[in-house]
């Protein structure tokens, strides 16, 4: 692929990957504002700042700014994950420079009036309220929980914490705007139907006025270690089944050994037909609808994590399934062929992604993202198959100790333990 | 058999669609052919269980199945140079399936744990109750899933006997999109579904829904959900009718082009957003209208916002319905509308496996014969077809509203 790049004098970083033959352009725009960057003890600051961006700047109101948006027929949403807060988009070709514009003005200059972030943080508290009682969101903030110190970002999950959501001012979110709303860090990456220079002279037009609002604040994050094994039920009511997170806090995508911990990933549970646990307990013992393990990417601890949706009679079937396939591994019980199953299928879904303009423009994120480099791209399938099976051993017995691991579960009562 | 040339990524994608879904069922084996649909992934005497399971995960395929109430469909997206592998998966499990009982056995642990995700999710459970209450005597009532009771009674015997009769290449389209000539797909695609026999042809289920003669109405009371839901369907012509396509602008001008919850920026200048979620009335709101091959329902649900009433935000919405049917959309809006539509076809073709799966729906459906012949019809729709096709829909004796309302713990 033809990937070309320029970085504007503010320090945002542009890709452009032009693919002949579509119509259309994929746009990601990730800012270094996601969990990671809030202020410590502040969890969904984010979240909010983010959202009211999108209500309304300086020079366009909510309705305007949504008008534009639809007038063109873009697809765009903003999503505040561990380690960035994305805008994604999709426009035609043709419209790139309004869709970019758009992008710029909501980022650059958000009003933030009091009207609008009364009703972002009226709808916050409701799908807080909302996910109290649903069983994935319940078993996802157990675990987090029970994994993350108090102060640590990723100790709530992304939509935060009601009493910070209820408290947050128009003032703060424009601090958090100020401080974590950046050029410097942030990547933008457009694939599909466009020209580079297109690209480029449309990002500059939208981009290149943006500043950053001075130094970038840092703090020390407390580390998260677990001692032994913890676990906790949560019992929601009128629920038929369990939703179930076991996992283990990860390590930072900077980390040499990051590619090495995603293909242990893989062996382990990521998938249903690649992955040993996602096999057994899916597949062959039909314990489980869903089951899959992901580890996430950021400049700290993520969450490593196997998800599972299981009758409540075989949730310790499952868990424990699962934990004797993660032992095979520690013990170096596996064989080859899991090794390059697991990496076949990394490797494989690398060529399948091109098939859309998202799929690319998602391909050379992470990259550019955590500045892995210009080759990335190329050079990261082959930092796949140079994985070893000493390797997958030695990180499984590091990042995931079969015996020490936080269990959240969240549905109806289990039946009693015998 | 179909295919499309796509040659911006070397990759290719299949779907095998079967005319086989829910409206083929009868009560006591209702969730028959979702069943099957996952026993499908159980292997052939050629390829035992788990062998082209491993080999398309080697691949980095993308490849899944879904049921719905009108069909079965399977699909791969493969590496082009793994197209001949992917064929001779849907090729032989068309007629080879196994479904032994104790791979029904094992398997219907899981079925009944899909339907238990679902059943946690309130707004699953308002919308199977709302599509049983709508139709009284189609078998759109039934839905997909099936029933949990019925899906413990399931036989190894009950099910052979419904794939036999259903999977075979009469019963079937085949669509695929890729990397490589139109006759080169279709080549392969001939050598590998060739030799299959046909079967008896399948006369369609005949059980036309009678007229409704006034609104109907259904809740729900559980206390597995924080936030009340309502949702609005009125009776929808299928998808062969005229006019589907404005009912598809329709439902853009309503809801917007694409949904999400407060992180979606686009759709936000439609009718109901602007009603109801500027308003603080709901958090999210959603317009549908779906492509079916027998009459369905557009449907609008909304999550109210808190403190809101049911009866207040079912108000808002049928003021808004009753207006878009009186007054045709504004040159300004019907110009959004139309810019949304037809983006969200082209973001969809950009793609290779939704430009193969949009052109399966359309033959399947008879919504049209071609992408192009679905483009043009979407792109000549006017205000006033919008308006008309909301004047017809969005009738009284259509109606069924149904209300999900949150029990304390």
């Amino acid at each position: 692929m033809d990937v070309r790049r320029q970085r504007l004098e503010n320090g945002l970083r542009v890709a452009a990957i032009p693919i002949p033959g579509l119509l259309s352009a994929a746009v990601l725009l990730a800012i270094e504002a996601g969990q990671w960057f809030e202020p410590l003890g502040r969890p969904g600051i984010g979240r909010l700042c983010a959202l009211t961006m999108l209500r309304g700047t300086t020079t366009r109101d909510a309705k305007t700014w949504a008008d534009a948006l639809d007038g063109i027929g873009a697809a765009a949403r903003l999503d505040v994950g561990s380690h960035a807060a994305t805008f994604s988009a999709q426009s035609l070709g043709s419209d790139l420079d309004v869709l970019l514009e758009l992008m710029a003005d909501a980022v650059m200059h958000p009003a933030f009036a009091a009207s609008e972030v009364e009703l972002v943080r009226q709808q916050t508290v409701a799908q807080i309220e909302e996910d109290a009682r649903n069983t994935r969101a319940v078993a996802e903030s157990a675990w987090r929980e029970l994994v993350y110190p108090q102060g640590h970002p990723f100790r709530a999950r992304p939509i935060g914490d009601v009493d910070v959501v209820r408290a947050a001012s128009a003032d703060d979110l424009r601090e958090h705007h100020r401080r974590a709303i950046r050029p410097d860090g942030a990547v933008l990456v457009v694939a599909g139907g466009v020209d580079a220079q297109q690209v480029f002279d449309a990002s500059a037009k939208a981009f290149s006025s943006w500043s950053a609002g001075g130094p970038r604040e840092e703090w020390k994050v407390p580390e998260a270690r677990l001692a032994n094994a913890v676990r906790r039920l949560e019992v929601v009511p009128d629920k038929t089944q369990s939703d179930v997170v076991l996992g283990w806090p990860g390590l930072p995508r900077t980390d040499p050994r990051f590619v090495a911990a995603r293909v242990t990933n893989m062996v382990f549970a990521a998938d249903t037909f690649a992955s040993r646990a996602g096999h057994v307990v899916r597949d062959e013992l039909g314990l489980a609808y869903y089951v899959f393990s992901t580890i996430g990417g950021s400049l700290g601890q993520s969450p490593w994590v196997v998800r599972m949706g299981v009758n409540p009679i075989n949730v310790e079937r499952a868990v424990s399934t699962t934990l004797e396939e993660l032992r095979k591994i520690v013990d170096g019980k596996i064989a080859e062929d899991d090794l390059e199953l697991a990496q076949d299928k990394l490797v494989g879904e690398l060529d399948v992604a091109r098939e859309s303009p998202a799929g690319v423009a998602s391909l050379h994120l992470e990259g550019e993202v955590f500045n892995l480099g210009p080759d990335y791209a190329e050079r990261y399938p082959r930092e796949l198959r140079a994985v070893t099976l000493e390797q997958v051993v030695e990180i499984a017995r590091t990042f995931l100790p079969p015996e020490r691991y936080a269990l959240a579960i969240a549905g109806p009562p289990l039946p009693e333990r015998d | 058999m179909h295919a499309l040339e796509a040659r911006h990524a070397p990759v290719v994608s299949l779907w095998v669609w079967y005319h086989v879904g829910g409206r083929n069922e009868v009560p006591g084996t209702t969730g028959m052919s979702h069943f099957l649909e996952h026993m499908l992934f159980k292997g052939t005497p050629k390829h035992p269980k788990g062998d082209l399971d491993k080999l398309l995960a080697r691949y980095g395929a993308l490849w899944n199945a879904f049921t719905s109430e009108d069909v079965t469909c399977y699909f791969e997206t493969v590496p082009a140079e793994r197209y001949p592998v992917a064929l001779d998966l849907e090729a032989d499990r068309m007629r080879n399936a196994l479904i032994t009982v104790e791979e029904t056995e094992a398997e219907r642990n899981v079925i009944v744990s899909e339907r238990e995700g679902l059943e946690n999710d309130p707004s699953f459970l308002l919308g199977e109750q709302l599509q049983a209450v709508a139709f009284a005597r189609h078998p759109y009532a039934q839905g997909v899933i099936g029933s949990k009771d019925e899906i413990k009674l399931m036989t190894r015997d009950g099910l052979y006997a419904h794939y036999r009769r259903h999977y075979a290449p009469n019963n079937a389209y085949f669509i695929v999109a890729g990397d490589a000539s139109a006759e080169e797909l279709l080549d392969r695609a001939s050598a590998a579904f060739g030799p299959l026999d046909a079967e008896v042809p399948i006369e369609p289920p005949k059980a036309p829904e009678p007229p409704q003669y006034g609104e109907k109405r259904v809740i729900v009371r559980r206390a597995g959900g924080a936030l009340p839901i309502i949702q609005i369907g009125h009776k929808a012509p299928r998808a062969s009718d005229p006019r589907a396509p404005a009912l598809s602008a329709l439902a853009v001008a309503l809801g917007g082009a694409t949904a999400g919850g407060g992180e979606a920026a686009s759709g936000r200048s439609s009718r109901l957003y602007r009603a109801l979620v500027d308003t603080g009335l709901a958090t999210t709101v959603d317009a549908s209208f779906q492509l079916m091959k027998d009459p369905y329902l557009f449907v609008v649900e909304a999550h109210l916002g808190p403190g809101v009433t049911h009866d207040r935000v079912e108000r808002v919405v049928l003021d808004e319905l009753e207006k878009v049917a009186r007054t045709t959309l504004t040159t300004d809006e019907f110009g959004r509308v139309r810019r949304q539509m037809l983006s969200a076809s082209a973001f969809m073709t950009d793609t290779v496996t939704w430009r193969a799966f949009r052109f399966g729906q359309l033959l399947a459906t008879g919504a049209a014969a071609s992408l192009g012949e679905w483009y043009d019809r979407l792109a000549a729709v006017t205000a006033e077809d919008v308006r008309a096709a909301a004047e017809s829909v969005f009738q009284e004796k259509g109606r069924v509203v149904g209300w999900f309302v949150p029990e304390p713990s």
